[in-house]
């Protein structure tokens, strides 16, 4: 499967990418947007199978490139890791086609238990 | 006077999952926290976050602890991270801790982009604020401090 990871943050991708490794989903393909129009772009672009996305990102946030790719009906699977986990903002994730919600600080056995079902 | 919407206690919570889950996984070299708030920073970032309540969370250390903080976020030798890797790393736990500070905010707020100052703290200045809480302490004998200052406006007009 391919993977998007969206995070304004080189460092976060990085540790997004090694929880992904620990968690047992290192045999994915990966690929990196730095702000929400490059995930915007490379979601179409690149076809992905998975985008895990950054809430607060330069350009376009997290729900708004979910909400640009819905309504261009991309269907991807689509979820957010954020630092930020307010009940309205997951309710939003939610109504906008989110499949979870990942808070930081996050652990590898979060990763397992949410990606599981997604990534099998 | 009452509480303030994040006390020192809610920091230090936010703090301890950050250091279990980057700084510290082995649980070794916790934040060992002494209150002294006149300790110096070198560095510091800080997030704004407005509309239903304004104010400030402020990330502040040593350069040597944002320096060995960016090595156990990369997972590398403190010797070897760049400016670049210690300025992300900066952002990003001003972004931690103020996305949590935010969860315990009335709802309809927002939380800016981090701002990264290589500076001490002390170089900052927030108009019309004041600091309502802050956690400091050293890690591994490293000056560390959070804090979080509220809008007086605000508070003013509520």
């Amino acid at each position: 499967m391919k993977i998007l990871i969206a995070d304004d943050s080189r460092v976060m991708r990085q540790i997004v990418t090694r929880t992904l490794r620990q968690a047992g989903f290192g045999d994915h393909e990966l690929i990196e947007a730095a702000d929400g129009q490059q995930a915007v772009d490379l979601a179409v672009a690149e076809k992905p199978d998975l985008v895990i996305s950054d809430w607060n990102m330069p350009e376009l946030t997290g729900i708004e490139v979910l909400r640009k790719l819905r309504a261009a009906g991309n269907d991807v699977k689509f979820g957010f890791v954020t630092s930020e986990c307010t009940a309205e903002m997951q309710q939003a994730a939610e109504a906008a086609g989110s499949a979870f919600f990942i808070v930081k600080p996050f652990t590898a056995e979060r990763f397992d238990e949410v990606l599981s079902p997604i990534l099998g | 006077m009452s509480d303030p919407v994040v006390t020192e206690g809610d920091l230090a919570e936010m703090v301890e999952q950050v250091w279990v889950s980057y700084l510290d996984p082995e649980g070794v070299s916790p934040l060992v926290v002494h209150g002294d708030n006149k300790q110096s920073s070198e560095v510091h970032s800080t997030v704004s976050i407005t509309g239903s309540w304004h104010g400030h969370l402020v990330y502040a250390s040593s350069q040597y602890a944002a320096k060995k903080a960016a090595a156990a976020f990369l997972a590398m030798e403190p010797d070897e991270v760049s400016q670049e890797d210690i300025s992300d790393v900066l952002g990003e736990l001003a972004n931690i801790v103020g996305g949590n500070v935010k969860a315990m905010l009335p709802t309809g707020c927002f939380l800016s982009l981090p701002t990264v100052v290589l500076a001490p703290d002390t170089a900052s200045y927030y108009p019309a604020a004041e600091r309502i809480s802050g956690l400091y302490g050293s890690w591994e004998g490293e000056p560390v401090s959070i804090s979080v200052w509220q809008s007086m406006k605000q508070e003013a007009s509520a």
